[in-house]
């Protein structure tokens, strides 16, 4: 029987000719299965009229002859180039550690992940905060030096972080203020209580909603960007240039970014609060039949300027870890292109969770200093 | 060579990444006005003995002095008033990607000098003519070729003029032909200008093309094994470590092994 002009079946077992190649496996195969169905106690391969074979041949040829092994059938060589034997007996070696037992997963194991994990969040934390004392330092350094205040940088990132944000953080507040008068009215109603869906509005915009949702959309745009500049700046040695000329890395990267945050975030958050109560407004008059001027008297009416302060304030504190997480991440890439990507995740990860953790500890505060207004 | 004054000393120097050493006790001292090159083996620790001669890493133990002075003294003052006179040439040129060549520059002369703008751009522009590229000086780092964005690096490292330059592997990821022009122009402008340099390559031909001076670090051993002119490391020295590195060269080029036979 023959398979090819490369394999043949002799009655001993098989004859190989040629120089038998990768494309030639699934043939080898065939030959071998169809052998080790007849075979009775040992069959010869005869290689004398072979030329020789590449890698992926053998590996086919040594598979064959192991199952015929395991099948406890002796199978005799002849006339094997002595290379070949060499790649045989590799296999033969190989083979002996694949089945060496793996790492098995141990209860020890995954504690240890654990550990790690946790050691691993403490050095974020404590990178961090050595950080942002730099950064402090470097601002309070550049605010007491005019002249090594980077005006052109500064502006630059407001234009990119905060200009450029505008309509992104407009259309969503607008968005979730009519969400929200939407469902505050559609509750309400059943109390027959709708006229106090401008309360409802005015507080959740201006407490939380607005300051929240534009550090977490100024987040997700510019720690990631900042992250990703810094670390490819890193990798391709920028960082160490700037500094071995000089440079003051905190001066001449981190403040220019944070100073920009600074300046913007407030007037993004002032901009949040008003698109959402705009859609308050618009919601309320399509939805409850409620007249502009009454919904504009009750936010007059509720509403304190300190709504609006404290939101612009919560704002400057999100722009702080902002920027200092961004930058914070970009700086600690080591290594390769990769490292970037990781940098960006973990920046605009950590930018957001801590940005809501601040959140909840600023509303503490608030809630004890702001004066009630009597409804 | 040792009558000449030395600008740059390192003693004792032990140094690594977290718990792995990777250079031991490692004295050393360069000239000025020479040529120092420092080779050595992938992973035998160059970059980083340079990191720590730049002060970009804190030793473990042990100090570099420039004119005299540990740069990790009492205060930062001294590593930054040393690198005002030092200049940094990166393995990939490390220019600002966001800035044009001559931006570039500027930038450093902005940072450091009181020139005007137009003042500025003149030196720019003149540094960037030493190394072949006043007519790309618009060309942001990203448009120009590999070997361009490394000479532009030069141009930039020697905007301040420096007393001492640095290079880390000048020739990495150049043709032969490109590598050997920024070879010449190196030696060039040791010869005009008496710039100190520095050099941390495993490139056989530049090495032999610019050395003054040489030294050898291994990895296993973690330190120096060798030091002295090429010619010495070449012909002289009995380490099976210096004359593998150095014997494929001595196969290859005909004059070097003429050169070696001579002597034998």
């Amino acid at each position: 029987m023959s398979f090819d002009d490369k394999v043949r079946s002799t009655s001993a077992g098989l004859a190989f000719c040629g120089f038998l190649k990768a494309p030639d496996v699934s043939l080898i195969r065939s030959a071998f299965a169809d052998i080790s169905l007849r075979a009775k106690q040992h069959v010869v391969m005869d290689f004398t009229e072979y030329d020789g074979m590449d890698t992926v041949a053998a590996s086919g040829i040594y598979e064959g002859i192991r199952n015929l092994e395991r099948a406890k059938i002796d199978v005799y060589m002849n006339g094997l180039l002595p290379r070949d034997q060499e790649l045989l007996a590799s296999f033969r070696r190989h083979e002996q550690s694949l089945s060496a037992p793996r790492r098995s997963w141990s209860l020890k194991d995954h504690f240890e992940g654990v550990g790690d994990d946790v050691v691993a969040s403490w050095e974020t934390a404590r990178g961090l905060w050595v950080f942002s004392k730099n950064t402090f330092s470097a601002l309070v350094r550049v605010l007491t030096t005019p002249s090594l205040f980077r005006w052109h940088l500064t502006f630059y990132y407001m234009e990119h972080a905060g200009v450029r944000a505008v309509p992104i953080v407009g259309t969503l507040c607008w968005l979730i203020g009519t969400v929200l008068g939407f469902q505050a009215g559609y509750q309400l109603k059943s109390f027959a209580a709708e006229m106090f869906m401008p309360d409802l509005i005015a507080y959740s915009i201006t407490w939380e909603i607005g300051p929240l949702l534009a550090a977490i959309l100024v987040a997700g745009r510019s720690s990631s960007a900042f992250a990703a500049e810094i670390g490819t700046m890193k990798v391709r040695q920028e960082i160490d240039a700037l500094e071995v000329m000089g440079f003051n890395i905190f001066e001449y990267l981190v403040t220019p970014k944070m100073c920009a945050l600074f300046l913007v975030m407030p007037a993004l958050v002032l901009m949040a609060d008003f698109f959402g109560l705009l859609g308050g407004l618009l919601i309320g008059g399509w939805y409850l039949d409620m007249p502009a001027s009454y919904y504009l008297s009750r936010l007059n009416f509720v509403m304190l300027p300190i709504d609006f302060w404290w939101g612009m304030l919560k704002g400057l504190v999100f722009a702080v870890i902002i920027a200092n997480v961004g930058c914070y991440m970009g700086m600690r890439v080591r290594g390769g292109a990769a490292e970037v990507g990781r940098a960006t995740t973990a920046a605009v990860v950590t930018a957001i969770f801590l940005v809501i953790m601040a959140d909840a500890l600023i509303s503490l505060i608030f809630m004890e200093i702001r004066p009630t207004v009597q409804v | 060579m040792n009558a000449r004054e030395i600008i740059l000393e390192v003693a004792h120097l032990f140094g690594g990444y977290e718990e792995q050493e990777v250079l031991k006790d490692i004295s050393m001292s360069v000239c000025r006005g020479e040529i120092l090159v420092i080779v050595g083996r992938s992973g035998c620790g160059k970059s980083t003995l340079m990191r720590y001669l730049l002060g970009l890493s804190k030793p473990w133990s042990g100090a570099v002095h420039f004119e005299g002075e540990d740069i990790w003294g009492e205060s930062m003052d001294v590593l930054r008033r040393s690198r005002a006179r030092w200049g940094v040439l990166f393995q990939s040129g490390a220019l600002l990607g966001s800035l044009t060549l001559l931006e570039n520059i500027t930038l450093v002369l902005n940072e450091f000098t009181n020139l005007s703008l137009k003042e500025m751009e003149l030196v720019a522009l003149r540094k960037l003519e030493t190394v072949g590229l006043a007519d790309f000086a618009r060309s942001y780092p990203l448009e120009v070729s590999g070997g361009m964005q490394k000479r532009a690096g030069l141009a930039r490292a020697m905007a301040l003029d420096p007393e001492v330059l640095f290079f880390d592997e000048p020739s990495a990821g150049l043709d032969p032909v490109t590598s050997s022009e920024l070879d010449h122009l190196i030696r060039s402008i040791n010869r005009t200008m008496g710039t100190t340099m520095v050099i941390v390559t495993h490139e056989l031909a530049s090495i032999l093309a610019i050395a003054d001076r040489v030294i050898m670090l291994d990895g296993e051993s973690r330190g120096i094994i060798a030091e002295g002119t090429v010619r010495q490391l070449q012909v002289e020295s009995s380490d099976r470590r210096v004359t593998a590195f150095f014997g494929r060269e001595s196969l290859n080029a005909s004059g070097v092994t003429s050169d070696v036979n001579g002597s034998e």
